[in-house]
Parts: C-alpha cells; structure tokens; sequence
C-alpha cells in the first residue's frame, strides 16, 4: 500500500538532505562544538580542572542548537526548491501546497529531533551518563519539537520572501550567528552582561529552548521555564501562520 | 482551418469526451497584457497534440493553466473531464509534466528517479523496474551515480523525461521536451511518446522544433501573442498551401534590406516574404513571376544573388507565415 502523500514528501526531503555534507553540517558541526567547546571552554571555566561540569553544561545547550539547524534546513528546503524547480513539479504531481509545506515543516521536526538525539548520544560517549527519566526526556524533545517549530517557521518566511541567492544566504548566517550566541546555548546568562546583550538574551527564543532543555536535562526545571515554554508555543504558532501565508502568496518558482 | 480566429464552440474531433477542452481561456500576470488571449481547442485521448510558437507566444502559460499551477483569468478549462480550479489535485494525479526549466533533487540520476517514484507512491519493486528500464531506455546507465545537477544540458533533459514515465499517467505534457538532444537521443524520445500514444496516452507538448512536430504530432496548434492562429492536423497545414511553393532566397550587397523592401512593394500580394537578414523566405503560388522579379531586381539593383532555391512547402513555412509580423514580411497572414 502507497504511503499518503504527506509521508512521501517526508521521505523525500529527509533523502535528499541527508547527503554526506548535509549530515557533516547537522551533526559534525553541533558535534564538533560540543566536543571542541565542551573541552576547551571547559578547562577555562573550570581553571585547567576538569572540564566535566561544563560539558554537561554544554551538552543540552548543543541539543537546543539542533532546533536552529534543523530551521535552516526547512528554509532551505523551500528555497531551493523555488530555485532549483522542484516545487513546481511538485505541484503539478499528486500534491497540494499545503501538504508540501507541511511535508518541510515536519521533516523540520525529525531533523531536531534526531539531531538532538545524536547530541544526547555523543553527551553520553563524553560524560558516561545523561538523563533517561521519561519525564526529563519529554521534556527535553517536547522543547526540541517547539523550537523546531519555531526556527522551521522563521526560516520557511525568509525562503518564502527571499530569491536571491547572496541575499538568503547572508540572512540565514547572520540569523544563525546571532541567534546562537545570544542565548543561553554556550554559556548562562550573567547579570555582568551589558544590558542591551542580556536583552538580546531574553527575546532570543533559542535562550527560552535551551533553558527549557537544560531544565529538563539537569532536572532542574523552574517556573520561568513553563513561562518561556508557553511564549515560545505562542511566538511558534504567530511565525508558522505568518510564514505559512508568505509562502502561499509566494510564487512557486523564480522564472 | 487555418489562418482564421478560433472556433467559438470547439469540437472534439474524436468524439464527444475530449481530455482537454479549452475555450476561449484569457490569462493576464499583470492585469494589463494578457499571456492567454482567447484560446480555445480539445484534445482527444491518445492524440499527439503539438503547441508551437515563438519564445513568450503563450505556450507555457497554457501548459501552466492545463497542469492547474496557474487558474486563467477567466474561460473554461477541463482536463479530464475536470475544473482545475476545482479538482486539480484529482487532475494532478492522472497527469505528468516535464517542465521547460530544470527540475532536480540534490541526489544522483537513478535517486532522483527513485525520489520520484516514492513520491508518486510506488512500491520498492516497482520502482527498482521501472528505474532501471528508463535508465536503459533514456541511456542514462553510465551517469546513474552522477549528481544530476552536474550533468550536461542534454544529460538533464533525458533525466528530466525519464523520471516522468516513472508513474502511470493519462495525460502527459512536454514543455519543450528535446532542448539540448543530440539527433538519436531526440528520437529516442520521439519515438517513446509517440508508443506510449498508441497504448492510449494523450500528449500535449510545445516545441520550436517543427521538424519534430511534423513527424510527431496528429495536430498543431501554431500560438502567437496568446492566441491560436492555425490548428489543424499537419498534412491539413500543409496542404493549405498546397498550390503554393517557397522560394528560399540568399543576398548580398550594399543595400540589402532595401532590395528585399522593393521585391516586397514588387511582388505585393502574389507572394508573402519573410526576411531574415541577408535571408528570406518567400511563398507564392506564381513561382515563375517571382524568379523573374528576383532576377530584375537584382540586376537593377546589383545586389548579387547568393542562394536561390524553389521547393515544396514544409510546416516551418506555415509557421513562419503564419506568425510573421507586417514589418517583416509582405502579403502575410
């Protein structure tokens, strides 16, 4: 029996983006920093000691950092396809707009989420041991599913809005740049920070990821996580409609 | 017919079900210039319908409104029996496109047409049969494992209308499919659809090649400017102008646009000429007056005759004067 055409397009943009050098961007990097960061850094926070505390400090943020990647390769996915045509022969096959656009955003999902996955895996390789308590785990990829949610939604709106090829890509490295280090991903958010910073820090959705994530990782979960959970679901929500009414007003291919 | 405004009530010629049914379809971008200008026609199933036309002449829009990626302004299209702007997906799912622009996932040939054939819900056994008789049927075995975005432009194109046969279909449109294949490989292609035509596959297909629609379509339809200006089967075309012949002519010399302006005034509406540069093509039904004015013209005017040639009319000659503009030619339609 045929899968529905939902599954299918899955399928499809999971192969087609999971070449060797796709995967070297979705896990090396995030693997890479984990390792690199998760020592180096480590031995500077901790004075040439051992760098433990750190790494299981680092290692939910890199998991929430998987939720950011996973959003480009959703823009990405709707970019290229305008770009590149396949998004027109989509839609002159079996498929609605709708469906292709959801096909991306859940692919979206399962690349945060194996993603991150991957990153609890090298944590475990790093420190012998990461959290495996249903409710930790829950919480922490119920996190990675929101944020993918929300960083696929951002970066669906930029391939929606954006042709040109120099333009998307400059968007897509600045975003990517400032998002990730103004958040709680590398390190916590320190009140010596400069105030414009720390409120970089609080607006940024990443930091409301990765401390979630990191709540739930460490056990540790607080109020203001649920408070930042909730805002988070809600800006998701605004980003995906928003990106989800670009994209339909968009033309499906830059002829 | 030929040479005259659309039917206003198209008939199907094969019966009283055609597969597409246009009539009178208008489509404008802008809201100012319209692409689609009043273009009715049918198809009938297992036809080999062939639309020609010059770069911007409406092709690809009409291509567009009959895949349902575009809906027209306004007239009535089925496809199928079906309203794009209602059932397009059931539309969609009976029919396969090859578009003019390139089309590719990030993956190597036989993954693009294994991609394809998942996407059109294809089990593995299948899929792995089909994709290996295209492979074999297009010629495409030694670059399977090649990215198709490396391939050459040739390479691509067969690519591109491989992976459609991956899935059934009764209709199949070919937004110039042969751009950039070799003579065998353009033939191979020919001769695939027109197979796949006989065991009941409806084709629509634009090209600039005339040749090829000649030897490929049961009926044309010449577009211009968004409207239909000849349709008809090629054997009709041609036979419309079956008492004529064509005079194709080469000059050179000082002043050879005036030359071809003045045999113009000269032969006025005994022949319809087409210039192109130093070259022109001349149709008339008085063969022999045109040569002598060709001959008197040329001593007057001492421009020297290059190339000079009379023959039977081909279907590029319907074409060229059927599409031919006032400020290029004399006595056009």
């Amino acid at each position: 029996m045929a899968l529905p055409n939902l599954f299918r397009l899955i399928y499809r943009n999971i192969r087609v983006n999971t070449d060797p050098g796709s995967l070297v961007i979705l896990v090396g990097l995030p693997g890479m920093y984990l390792i690199f960061f998760g020592f180096g850094f480590g031995s500077l926070a901790s004075a040439g000691g051992d760098s433990r505390a750190y790494l299981a400090f680092l290692a939910p943020g890199i998991m929430s950092f998987q939720v950011l990647l996973a959003g480009t390769v959703g823009g990405s996915m709707l970019w290229a396809d305008r770009r590149y045509g396949m998004l027109s022969q989509l839609l002159s096959g079996p498929f609605t707009r709708f469906q292709y656009l959801l096909g991306i955003i859940l692919a979206s999902v399962l690349f945060g989420l194996g993603g991150a996955a991957v990153m609890l895996v090298v944590a475990l390789g790093l420190l012998g041991s990461v959290p495996t308590l249903p409710l930790s785990l829950a919480v922490m990829f119920g996190t990675i599913v929101l944020g993918s949610l929300f960083f696929g939604g951002l970066m669906l709106l930029l391939g929606a809005l954006v042709k040109s090829n120099t333009t998307y890509n400059s968007i897509q490295i600045l975003v990517l740049f400032v998002v990730n280090f103004a958040s709680t991903v590398f390190y916590p958010l320190s009140n010596s920070l400069p105030v414009v910073l720390r409120a970089m820090f609080w607006v940024n959705p990443l930091t409301y990821v990765a401390n979630a994530v990191r709540g739930g990782y460490t056990g540790s979960l607080t109020v203001m996580d649920g408070y930042e959970l909730l805002l988070l679901t809600v800006e998701a929500v605004v980003i995906l409609a928003l990106a989800t009414r670009a994209y339909l007003r968009s033309d499906i291919s830059f002829e | 017919m030929a040479l005259a405004d659309p039917p206003s009530s198209p008939r199907p010629p094969g019966g009283p079900d055609p597969v597409i049914f246009a009539q009178d379809l208008r489509h404008s971008y802008d809201g100012k210039r319209f692409a689609l200008n009043g273009v009715s026609f049918s198809v009938r199933r297992g036809e080999i319908f062939g639309l020609l036309g010059r770069n911007g002449a409406g092709k690809s829009t009409l291509i567009k409104a009959m895949t349902t990626l575009i809906q027209t302004t306004s007239g009535t299209l089925r496809i199928l029996g079906m309203d794009p702007a209602r059932e397009g997906q059931k539309i969609r799912n009976r029919v396969g496109v090859v578009q003019q622009g390139e089309s590719f996932d990030f993956s190597t040939v036989q993954g693009n047409l294994d991609i394809y054939g998942v996407l059109w819900g294809l089990s593995k056994p299948e899929r792995v049969q089909r994709r290996e008789q295209l492979l074999a049927r297009f010629g495409l075995e030694d670059v399977r494992k090649r990215r198709a975005f490396d391939l050459s432009g040739g390479q691509k194109r067969r690519v591109q209308v491989a992976r459609e046969f991956m899935h059934d279909m009764d209709v199949l449109f070919l937004d110039e499919p042969t751009v950039g294949l070799d003579v065998i490989m353009r033939h191979t292609l020919l001769d695939s659809i027109r197979s796949e035509a006989q065991r009941g596959l409806t084709v629509v297909f634009t090209t600039h090649n005339l040749e090829e629609a000649d030897y490929l379509c049961d009926r044309v339809a010449v577009i211009d400017e968004g409207r239909i200006l000849l349709l008809d089967s090629v054997e009709n075309l041609k036979r419309l102008y079956g008492g004529k012949k064509t005079v194709d002519l080469t000059v050179s010399g000082a002043d050879v646009p005036e030359f071809y302006r003045q045999l113009g005034e000269r032969l006025g509406a005994r022949a319809a000429v087409t210039v192109h540069g130093k070259e022109a093509v001349i149709l008339s039904d008085e063969t022999k007056s045109v040569l002598s004015e060709i001959a008197q013209l040329s001593q007057a005017s001492g421009v020297q005759l290059e190339w000079l040639n009379v023959r039977g009319n081909t279907l590029e000659d319907v074409f060229l004067r059927s599409v031919a503009h006032p400020e290029r030619s004399n006595g056009a339609a």
